[in-house]
């Protein structure tokens, strides 16, 4: 029997909540455009920010509004209108969750506060196909136009070659063109300057996570996945800097001050996979044995994991089609597997909590990867077990802390080995 | 033996195909997906070897994917941990689901006995800068056959290898062409067998027992073939256990749209000096799978087939956790039930719930 018992993950950051406020002026930003009649863009995941940014184009994010009403426990209900229009249930519960939304007849006033239809569409294989797929029934559903824009898997690792970025790049002033004929024009001068803004975002989460390193853990995952927010969705403004400027500043604080999430930290997690929305709680269960998720691959997921130097504001478009296809959610593995050995020694992490989204055709494919990879290069363990990230009526609250319990307890035992 | 039993047998012992071939000490460069480009292993002057799976059940390759991967990528990831594929000489993937990026990955970091490679096709089809992107993957994969056989590929040697496997694409949509008649003159499940032989076989041999077969079952109509016309299409089909559901449930399957089938043959390549680019745009210029854009083109592609084969009802096969054809399921049941009744099942690759299917398949037919 599935029990439901949850709980918000606690945060220790004054600047997440500034974070937290930017994303609803974000989404009442993209709703009062609608009202002005500007056209709203859907999009996805790996599609460069900087773009639509340089363009002041109001856009939903497929991967960040399902996100945001699952939190509040409302996923479950617009996955069960897709699974009522025929999508399976073995689909993404993000993409089913926003188809839910796409197509209800009515929504909840939560929901309503966000939603905005859209008057066209740009989707992408980065880095998953799935979304091109689900998208085009949103695009039938509202008679939007839709742009394809592919991307190469990455099987070269950090050396892609200029034909493969020649390609992506040449996908991406597609996209440019694309949203010129609906009306929405990217202005050349603001999308070099994107780019160096995005650059000094880079710049600067990497400094954010130099911080986070510390022992003991000046902030936990709850507060990171809230954090990461600029990095996903504010690459290119101003706004995103300027936050991120203000984590730093706090966060050096917390580390001179030698403040961590707890007192008497005797263990560092690191999560890989989706976590649990509707339930960020779970990320602080482990703390009552002195246990801290420290990281979560989420956070990384679109351009946390690049250097920085390799964007060139001269150089857009190029500079764009490279940080998305070394991003380390581009399988194949190797970028990824490489990131989380290094994530795993930087942050001194003692173990890894790998969750398996049933739904997802892209994280659980590395789960053996990374437990392996991990172990053999850092003798890190890693205990993987089902969670659905999205889908609350997938959750079992009793086995995930079952799992997490006989995990860290092991850990523990290990340690006074 | 007639050529059909011929061709239904070595279906059954593929192992026969592999060992008169590699007797001479020739290689084989196994692969998995319609898009990896079988006339530049072909002109190299080894045998490209598409790698089906098995109803078998998965043991081993279920402590490296997690359940929720693609059944029929477990299946096949399970028989190379069992040393299943040890007879190829490479392994060769391209870019066409989720599930076959992350079989590169295990592949690659599991099976030492086999390489395994993989050709980067773009996804979006009929596009100048994809063709241009995907001419230079080709030419990276040329050059990897060059150096595994030890031969250097000529154009000419590349232009021969495209007429023979276009000829075979002739002689099977030529065979094919008889189940458009009232009464077929073969059976679904029967062609399943031949287009699945002809492609795991030398093509010089294939194409004159398909020419054979041609002239054997060209004046015969088969069996209880006056029933409700069936289309199948979806996921990949590797064995022809749905189709004889269906044939036993008193449907006739006149037309299927697999990889495995009409998908491999249903188009040509189009004349150009070149071969290399002949190549490349027969490639990304045929949306016949769930993984390309735009969909039009597939929309189109299956109308024709509804159409030619005057088809009453179409049942979609979606492999649970088939990514690319369970997402497209929802918006391609709206487009095909314009034209006819679509019922769609959803299974394992190993299709256990064979019983439920029954009740599922005898009510659509019964319904149509």
């Amino acid at each position: 029997m599935t029990t439901k018992v949850t709980a918000p993950g606690k945060k220790n950051l004054e600047t997440t909540l500034e974070i937290s406020k930017a994303i609803r002026a974000y989404y009442a930003g993209v709703k009062l455009a609608k009202m002005e009649g500007k056209p709203v863009v859907w999009s996805y995941g790996l599609v460069p920010r900087e773009i639509f940014h340089a363009a002041e184009a109001p856009v939903l994010y497929l991967e960040h509004l399902p996100l945001m009403i699952g939190a509040k426990q409302l996923s479950g209900h617009y996955m069960q209108i897709a699974e009522e229009e025929g999508f399976s249930r073995d689909v993404c519960a993000f993409h089913r969750c926003f188809l839910g939304c796409s197509v209800a007849k009515e929504r909840e006033p939560y929901l309503d506060k966000f939603f905005v239809s859209p008057d066209l569409i740009v989707a992408s294989n980065l880095p998953c196909m799935s979304e091109t797929k689900s998208f085009l029934y949103s695009a039938d559903y509202h008679d939007a136009p839709y742009y394809f824009l592919d991307a190469p898997i990455n099987t070269w690792g950090k050396d892609v070659p200029e034909y493969a970025i020649d390609y992506f790049a040449g996908q991406l002033q597609g996209t440019i063109d694309f949203m010129a004929e609906k009306g929405i024009h990217v202005d050349w001068d603001r999308l070099k300057e994107a780019v160096r803004l995005s650059k000094k975002l880079v710049e600067l989460w990497r400094e954010i996570d130099v911080c986070r390193r510390a022992v003991p853990a000046p902030i936990s995952s709850v507060d990171g996945l809230t954090a990461a927010y600029p990095l996903i969705q504010l690459p290119g403004t101003q706004l995103g800097v300027t936050l991120f400027e203000r984590l730093l500043e706090e966060l050096k604080g917390k580390v001179e001050r030698k403040e961590g999430v707890l007192e008497d930290e005797k263990l560092r997690l690191m999560w890989f996979g989706v976590p649990p929305f509707y339930n960020m709680g779970l990320l602080n269960y482990g703390e009552k044995y002195g246990a801290v998720v420290v990281k979560s691959m989420v956070e990384y997921i679109a351009g946390g994991g690049y250097d920085p130097a390799i964007l060139d504001p001269d150089q857009p478009l190029k500079s764009l089609a490279y940080k998305a296809l070394i991003d380390i959610v581009n399988p194949t593995a190797e970028n990824m597997l490489d990131f989380i050995v290094d994530a795993v020694n930087d942050f001194k992490v003692d173990g890894l909590v790998g969750v398996v989204k049933r739904s997802c055709g892209l994280l659980p494919g590395y789960m053996r990867l990374a437990k392996d990879t991990v172990y053999e290069n850092t003798g890190v363990p890693t205990t993987i077990f089902d969670l659905d990230g999205l889908d609350i009526r997938e959750y079992d609250d009793a086995t995930s802390k079952a799992n997490l319990d006989s995990f860290i307890e092991a850990l523990l035992a290990s340690k006074r080995r | 033996m007639g050529s059909l039993e011929k061709l239904m047998d070595i279906f059954e012992n593929p192992q026969k195909e592999i060992d008169e071939w590699k007797k001479d000490g020739k290689k084989i460069v196994g692969h998995r997906c319609l898009y990896v480009p079988e006339e530049i292993i072909h002109a190299a002057g080894m045998l490209p070897y598409p790698t089906f799976g098995t109803p078998e059940p998965i043991s081993k390759a279920d402590s490296y994917f997690q359940p929720c991967a693609c059944e029929f990528v477990r299946n096949i990831f399970d028989l190379s941990m069992d040393k299943k594929f040890d007879f190829l000489d490479t392994m060769v993937l391209c870019n066409t689901c989720d599930a076959v990026r992350h079989l590169y990955n295990m592949w690659d970091s599991y099976i030492d006995s086999v390489p395994c490679y993989m050709v980067n096709n773009p996804q979006k089809m009929y596009d100048e800068s994809g063709i241009q992107f995907y001419l230079h993957e080709l030419e990276k994969f040329k050059e990897l056959m060059e150096d595994l056989s030890g031969t250097k590929i000529t154009d000419d040697a590349l232009k021969n290898s495209i007429e023979l496997f276009d000829e075979t694409r002739r002689l099977l949509k030529e065979l094919n062409a008889l189940r458009m008649r009232d009464i077929p003159a073969i059976a679904g499940s029967e062609f399943l067998r031949v287009s699945m032989a002809s492609m795991l076989m030398p093509k010089e041999k294939a194409n004159l027992l398909l020419k054979e077969i041609i002239d054997e079952v060209k004046d015969r109509e088969i069996k209880d073939g006056d029933g409700p016309r069936i289309m199948l299409t979806g996921s990949v089909m590797d064995n022809p256990t749905l189709i004889e559901l269906v044939e036993e449930m008193g449907g006739v399957v006149v037309a299927d749209d697999f990889c495995t089938s009409t998908k491999y043959f249903w188009y040509e390549t189009k004349p150009n000096s070149n071969p290399m680019e002949a190549i490349a745009r027969f490639n990304l210029e045929r949306s016949v799978c769930g993984h390309t854009h735009p969909v039009s083109n597939r929309y189109d592609y299956m109308n024709e087939l509804i159409d030619d084969f005057n088809v009453d009802g179409i049942i979609y096969f979606n492999i649970k956790y088939c990514h690319p054809f369970v997402y497209e399921s929802a918006t391609i049941k709206k487009q095909l039930e314009e034209k006819a009744p679509v019922l769609i099942l959803e299974t394992d690759h190993s299709l256990s719930g064979l019983g439920q299917l029954k009740t599922r398949v005898q009510a659509f037919i019964e319904m149509l």
